[in-house]
């Protein structure tokens, strides 16, 4: 039997509580619904309903802006852009952890915020990396961008990707990542941790729309095996994509990262789905629209049977879970 | 035949052990790593009516329990103001016995290891999750969850966590069960509209008192001593779980039993008035360790159920303990706990259920508290064989005796004795 509780990526870290629990609709405490007595079904550690109280009944504090100093920008073509910047070592830390990501603009105006995953967290040097696809009106500005200027982000976030508890379950074991496009830069922190904990990694790689391996450099520093493949043909998962699947449960692989579109997981959960694999272990990125990060602005909710919705900027799940039940409203 | 017990505190080990006799396959569940729960900052057994039933469930045979608690007694046959003939057992040396006796049974007991939902499919329950992710599957399920905590609402009814023996922080909150099975819990009340009550009794420690109180407690097991005018506070009384103790002695008097630890019985003391207490100058507690500011919260997740313990609105659910009634004390637990562990097999054998009559004490506490849990006054108190208006009640209907024979006698009249060592599968 698996039990979908309900998980929030936020919950017992220095932001919590949030303004969600301010407001009594915190996703997992309770006593922080507007109910009275305790129910607490996912314990993170602490206290929600203590930490509201012993902070005047307020939220903490939100994520903090900061002004960095540009170190390093590639640009591809003005179709991709790899930016490193400075940041405080605590930033740094904090940005370690698969799934990590920040907000950055140029411009005052905060309507240019711009959600992006963290390719690398270098803590020695603390030096971050992004990768961004130059796309709309907000990227677009971003070229704009020098060496030694300066960018605003805003962060710590850390729900890019599913299926957290998926990697951190991962030990001693076999792994296969499968990315594609600019699916690649929140792929690093993954197999950062994927490899730290031991696991023998097999990455493959759908380079396209671009024309190089974006994360080239960064995987050159770890042993893992690497295929270039196209992984998705017309709409559809690859059969090179299937064979690859195929080949590596056959070889013990038990859990798959995906680093790529929703089409992408969606997919591959269907592949598995057919193939009778559903034991595999998944994880995802998490591509829903961010806009405030804090669970307010309801850019990034989505329906469910039941009539639930979800904030998916806080709450963790299953990739299965996230497309299961979901309602088109 | 798999019985699942979600609790191990006197009541989950209780119905481990009467289920078990009765030819079970027997898990425990337990968040902490100690098994009986405040029984292990408890320590009074056999004051006033207690006696009487713990009397009785040795007649009933399931009297296991009863035999540690007086083998580990430090002091015996003891009287405290409004109590007679009190053991007081060693809190330091219970929890290993029982663990043991519980092992040698070959009890499954899972530590560490916390429920935090259910599977129930609108009338049974198939398996509890724990919080790593493991089901567990069960034939019969018996809540032993007790009503103590967390920290929410030690907060929300009390003074908020006062880092009890229970440890929520470190091990996580208990659950209800029953609620999560849609079925409404009853909360105890307390004077002013407020629910819940506070738990009646700190632990200090022995060493940090002076030498003459660790005497008189060695021998005596009782130290009385007088609160300064100043500080008396009759209306902390109206607070506390135990209302065989809210009496006005116990406002005017420090009293301190010797249960391995210093007992202090008062829901909570602030500790620099506490010292300006002789022979209390360098008082220490270590039962809540936050003693001088509050202690837990307790009844606010009682469950409906009938007279064989049967949760209502479960099929194969059963409770015991605080989660049955108001009730206070370990002997009621282990009471309610054997029945509720011996009516879960005849439940999984298809056999009727056995109800305790109420001519005997145990019988009609379980029914006296059911009934009373339906009106609002009747929440306002608690139950217990060692005094307030039950033990009042077993005086007037003449079910107090501390005659061994006597009650052997009214058991075997019955036909019940040694029901509970009967194997029924």
């Amino acid at each position: 039997m698996i039990k979908e509780a309900i998980d929030c990526i936020d919950a017992g870290t220095e932001y919590c509580p949030c303004k969600l629990a301010e407001h009594g609709q915190c996703l997992i405490c309770s006593q922080c619904q507007g109910k009275v007595f305790c129910d607490c079904l996912n314990w993170k550690g602490v206290c929600i309903y203590q930490e509201l109280y012993n902070n005047a009944s307020r939220a903490k504090d939100g994520r903090k802006t900061y002004n960095c100093i540009v170190t390093e920008v590639v640009n591809y073509e003005n179709s991709l852009i790899i930016i490193k910047f400075k940041a405080l070592h605590k930033l740094v830390l904090d940005l370690v952890k698969p799934g990590s990501y920040i907000f950055i603009r140029t411009d005052e105006n905060t309507y240019f915020d711009i959600p992006i995953s963290i390719m690398n967290s270098d803590i020695e040097n603390d030096i971050i990396t992004i990768a961004v696809e130059i796309r709309g009106i907000k990227t677009n500005k971003l070229l704009t961008i020098k060496t030694d200027g300066n960018i605003v982000i805003r962060g710590p976030y850390w729900n890019g990707v599913f299926g957290i508890k998926n990697i951190l379950d991962q030990k001693d074991n076999k792994a296969l990542v499968l990315a594609r496009g600019i699916g690649l830069a929140p792929m690093m922190p993954v197999i950062r941790k994927l490899i730290l904990q031991n696991n023998k990694v097999q990455v493959a790689i759908d380079k396209s729309p671009f024309e190089m391996n974006l994360a080239s450099g960064l995987l050159n520093e770890y042993n893992v095996s690497i295929v270039e493949n196209s992984l998705f043909d017309n709409g559809t998962l690859s059969d090179h994509a299937k064979v690859i699947i195929k080949d590596s449960l056959k070889e013990g692989v038990n859990y798959i990262h995906i680093a790529g579109a929703d089409i992408l997981t969606y997919s591959v959960i269907n592949y598995l789905n057919d193939i009778n694999r559903n034991d595999i272990s998944l994880s995802c990125c998490n591509n829903f629209k961010m806009c405030c990060g804090e669970g307010i602005c309801g850019a990034c909710t989505s329906r469910f049977s039941g009539h639930r919705v979800k904030r998916f900027c806080k709450e963790q799940a299953d990739p299965r879970i996230i497309f299961e039940g979901r309602r088109f409203i | 035949m798999k019985v699942v017990i979600i609790g191990g505190g006197w009541s989950g080990c209780a119905a481990a052990v009467s289920s078990k006799k009765a030819g079970a396959d027997v898990i425990i569940i337990e968040k902490t790593d100690l098994l009986l729960g405040l029984g292990n900052v408890g320590g009074i057994m056999r004051n006033n009516g207690r006696y009487t039933a713990s009397e009785e469930l040795i007649a009933l045979g399931s009297g296991d329990l009863i035999e540690i608690t007086d083998r580990v007694a430090v002091h015996t046959n003891i009287d405290f103001p409004g109590h007679k003939h009190a053991t007081l057992y060693n809190v330091n040396m219970i929890e290993g016995e029982v663990y043991k006796y519980l092992k040698s049974l070959n009890i499954n007991i899972m530590m560490e290891s916390r429920v935090n939902d259910i599977n129930f499919d609108g009338q049974k329950i198939k398996g509890a999750y724990l919080s790593d992710g493991t089901y567990i599957e069960g034939d019969v399920f018996i809540e032993t969850t007790g009503t103590t905590g967390p920290m929410g609402n030690c907060l929300r009814y009390g003074n908020g966590c006062s880092m009890c023996v229970l440890r929520c922080p470190s091990f996580g909150p208990r659950i209800s069960i029953s609620e999560r099975c849609g079925v409404s819990d009853i909360q105890g009340e307390r004077g002013d509209d407020i629910l819940g009550a506070f738990s009646g009794s700190c632990k200090l420690a022995k060493e940090s008192l002076s030498n003459e109180i660790k005497d008189e407690l060695d021998s005596k097991g009782v130290v009385i001593l007088k609160v300064p005018k100043e500080d008396i506070n009759y209306d902390k009384l109206d607070t506390k779980v135990c209302q065989q103790y809210a009496l006005k002695e116990f406002a005017e008097n420090i009293i301190l039993l010797d249960t391995g630890h210093a007992k202090l019985m008062t829901t909570y003391y602030p500790l620099h008035k506490l010292r300006k207490i002789k022979g209390l100058e360098y008082a220490k507690y270590i039962d809540p360790y936050a003693g001088s500011k509050g202690n837990s919260i307790r009844y606010l997740s009682v469950a409906p159920r009938t007279n064989d313990l049967k949760v209502t609105g479960v099929d194969n659910l059963f409770c015991a303990g605080e989660k049955s009634g108001l009730f206070v004390g370990h002997t009621e637990a282990i009471c309610t706990g054997t029945l509720a562990g011996h009516n879960s097999v005849r439940l999984a054998m298809g056999m009727p259920l056995l109800i305790l009559p109420s001519s005997i004490a145990i019988g009609d506490l379980i029914t006296y508290a059911n009934e009373k849990a339906r009106t609002r006054e009747g929440r306002k108190d608690r139950y217990t064989f060692a005094g307030s208006v039950y033990f009042k009640r077993m005086q007037e209907l003449n079910l107090y005796t501390t005659d061994i024979a006597e009650i052997k006698a009214k058991i075997k009249k019955f036909n019940l004795d040694n029901i509970f060592s009967q194997k029924l599968c």
